[in-house]
């Protein structure tokens, strides 16, 4: 039986503590969580995707969003300059470490007018978003593999 | 061509994932992943090409 055609009185398996344990390796660290499995031609693949992604997207000038208020356009949390910046937020920070570690440097957050005006800057926008969309997809997949859902 | 070949490689990053998170079988992964690409590329010329002639 497929998902789709799951019953609503059926019992859901629930996943055991592991899963939920590779599934936080696999977010934190891009690819960690199919090397636990011993998956490791995924974690080459799925892993080495997320990074590229995040390494190129940042060589391109690419900015990444967190919830600062600016002080120009944004005075707090509450105004709709910072709002706008949750979905991208949560993309970016799909990226686990890589995403912290910037955002402690502050590499690649700063409101910067002449990163903005580089060709590549919407280029690495996207790679950046693309990243951690990626490794929220390798994440799951690595949850399912260990929850016995998918080999 | 550089526009194009930063595509591409978007293309091609975003279709290993893909390929490797669905199907059953790695030959299907690879099939999958590989179709994927195509409409990615295909898909984009398409949209270059349509936006080319709108004027605004």
């Amino acid at each position: 039986m497929i998902k789709t055609e799951r019953l609503q009185g059926d019992p859901v398996e629930s996943a055991p503590g592991m899963a939920w344990l590779v599934g936080l390796a696999a977010w934190f660290i891009p690819g960690a969580g199919h090397v636990i499995l011993r998956k490791w031609g995924r974690a080459a693949l799925m892993g080495g995707a997320v990074w590229l992604s995040f390494v190129l997207g940042l060589a391109m000038g690419g900015h990444m969003f967190d919830l600062t208020p600016d002080g120009v356009t944004a005075a707090s949390l509450s105004d709709w300059s910072t709002m706008i910046q949750v979905p991208p937020m949560i993309a970016n920070f799909g990226t686990g470490i890589a995403y912290v570690v910037c955002w402690m440097m502050d590499i690649g957050f700063r409101d910067d007018p002449v990163q903005a005006a580089r060709t590549t800057y919407e280029y690495g926008n996207t790679f950046l978003l693309i990243a951690g969309l990626m490794n929220f997809l390798t994440m799951l997949d690595a949850f399912d593999i260990a929850a016995g859902r998918k080999s | 061509m550089k526009h194009f070949l930063v595509m591409v490689l978007f293309a091609a990053l975003a279709s290993i994932v893909f390929g490797a998170i669905t199907k059953d079988t790695n030959h299907e992964r690879w099939v999958y992943g590989a179709k994927v690409f195509a409409e990615f590329i295909v898909i984009g010329l398409a949209l270059g090409w349509l936006l080319y002639f709108i004027p605004w």
